[in-house]
């Protein structure tokens, strides 16, 4: 039994939820294809449960956005050239959940090839916003965002490579959480850019989005870059740390409602945790959109050549929508010889850079915090520009380039729209930040 | 002005112009990074490790999964080239 109902009865609901507002009524769209083996799945556990064998997931049941492999399942990546595609292998993420008896529910939607700021640009359609359902859920887990907000499940593993985790999870008033780059195995994971790529969890409370990411992270050595342990303690996460200097990001928005929502969330931590504060200056992070797109461009352009049409799928190039196209051929431009790298190394160049003066910034601060998008979402299919897209990443990007962990939660509503807050910790401190996103959460309970 | 990010099916034409666009965003983004001059030194350190190589009996690649997903195949082989590449 789990939380007073069987996995079995707990799903039948979710999925019940899902046959009312996924395709019909509010017609959410966040599933692409949901499991079909769940039903039987659900009864082995509570089968365990009532032995007394069950391990730490039973009972939960999981989205999983499309890129991700599970054997058997359509791991499309929103795509068209995927469509048919069925796993024939687990992603190492997905064996460590199931190792520890989570059900999966079904393949999320998503932004084509996690392509997109807003869950627009699927083959399979826009996802909704379960909040305010005219409007964009943010993305690219789109889906998987949707389907944690609007009941379809209890969490749901996204991926994030320059706020695709984050973004969604504000929109939606989740908890979001980007792992530090490489503590969480890719393996298995159909790539946007494998230099930013990472996998986490969207949840509803910061606890669970601790206790998946004690599950999937560690060592895995079908992963080269995968190669460190940290502890993940969640009763520590519950404990108040003290002497903490929180770093203000120098950074101006626009939108002041957003900055003042984020600003009464320090003032509140202030008063109750006696936390000092200090601003923190970033050099060049007014330029992370110019230094992230070139090599977002160049690295989803070498991982698609597999996407040959050869040995499964249509050619890239003939069946993907405009915002990806814009990728692939951007980053076959910019690819040239003739061009002698200049596009991409100077990237790099502003890239390194920014991850050296994130590094600074920690010796002077335990924490950086800031708003999580600098903008509420926009109307589903409404005209935006391709500047205005990138820029809904404006603070998530900067992070990303830095390969440091950051967590999304809710830090209030304007006008009924959720709005988050990002905190953003060093290198593998994810133990760390967890424990001081646990705070600002206990701040509105 | 068509969306430029719903997900549809394009002409020759509009990927021609996507193309160009691309190209002028890069070179946009590119203007911008040339700001900056001097490149700072590298604090990465990469550590070595040994990698454990090995099959796993979990993660077995299912052959007859990837079969049905092949376009073009024979009895036991995927045809790959066909004068395609």
């Amino acid at each position: 039994m789990v939380d007073n109902l069987t996995t079995e009865k707990k799903l039948q609901n979710y999925l019940d939820e899902i046959e009312k507002h996924d395709k019909r009524n509010n017609c959410i769209n966040a599933f692409i294809y949901l499991n079909p083996h769940a039903i039987k799945q659900a009864k082995e556990i509570d089968k365990k449960i009532k032995e007394g064998i069950a391990k730490s997931l039973a009972g939960k049941i999981l989205a999983i956005k499309s890129p991700i492999c599970v054997k058997g399942l359509l791991t499309s990546c929103g795509s068209k050239t995927l469509r048919n595609y069925k796993a024939p292998y687990n992603a190492e993420i997905i064996d460590r959940l199931l190792n520890e008896d989570a059900i999966i529910i079904g393949m999320a939607n998503m932004d084509e090839f996690a392509s997109g700021s807003s869950g627009e640009t699927s083959y399979f359609g826009p996802t909704k916003n379960p909040k305010a359902l005219e409007l964009i859920p943010g993305g690219s887990s789109s889906g998987p965002a949707a389907a944690v907000a609007a009941n379809f499940c209890d969490i749901a593993i996204g991926t994030d490579t320059g706020g695709s985790i984050r973004n969604p999870a504000s929109h939606c008033g989740l908890v979001g959480l980007k792992p530090t780059y490489s503590l969480v195995s890719r393996y298995g994971l159909i790539d946007l850019a494998m230099s930013t790529d990472t996998i986490g969890p969207l949840t509803k409370n910061v606890h669970d989005a601790a206790k998946i990411l004690k599950v999937i992270s560690g060592k895995d050595n079908k992963d080269a870059i995968c190669q460190k342990n940290i502890e993940i303690n969640l009763k520590k996460i519950e404990e108040t740390p003290h002497d903490i200097t929180i770093g203000i990001l120098d950074f101006k928005i626009p939108n002041k409602n957003i900055q003042k929502l984020i600003d009464d969330q320090i003032e509140k931590a202030i008063k109750k945790y006696e936390w000092k504060t200090k601003k923190i200056k970033i050099d060049k992070i007014d330029l992370a959109i110019e230094t992230y797109y070139p090599i977002i461009y160049v690295e989803a352009f070498s991982g698609t050549r597999k996407l040959d049409g050869r040995r499964f799928g249509e050619k890239i190039e003939n069946s993907c929508g405009p915002e990806f196209l814009r990728r692939i051929l951007g980053g076959e431009e910019i690819s040239l010889a003739e061009h002698g790298g200049q596009y991409y190394r100077k990237a790099q160049n502003a890239r390194q850079i920014i991850e050296n003066e994130f590094k600074n910034a920690f010796k002077k601060c335990d924490f950086i915090i800031c708003p999580t998008v600098p903008r509420l979402p926009h109307k589903i299919g409404g005209q935006i520009t391709v500047k205005e897209m990138y820029a809904y990443d404006v603070l998530t990007v900067p992070f990303s380039l830095a390969r440091v962990p950051c967590i999304s939660i809710p830090a209030g509503e304007i006008d009924s729209i959720p709005v988050g807050m990002q905190i953003a910790c060093n290198q593998f401190e994810d133990e760390k930040m967890l424990q001081i996103a646990r705070c600002f959460e206990k701040l509105n309970e | 002005m068509a969306n430029e990010f719903l997900n549809r099916k394009l002409t020759e034409k509009e990927k021609e112009g996507i193309k160009k666009q691309a190209k002028e965003i890069m070179d946009n983004f590119a203007s911008k990074l040339s700001e900056i001059k001097k490149r700072k030194k590298e604090t990465i350190s990469e550590k070595e490790f040994e990698r454990k190589e090995g099959i796993n009996n979990k993660n077995f690649i299912d052959k007859e999964i990837m079969f049905q997903n092949a376009p073009n195949k024979n009895e036991d082989f995927i045809i790959a080239e066909k004068k395609k590449w």
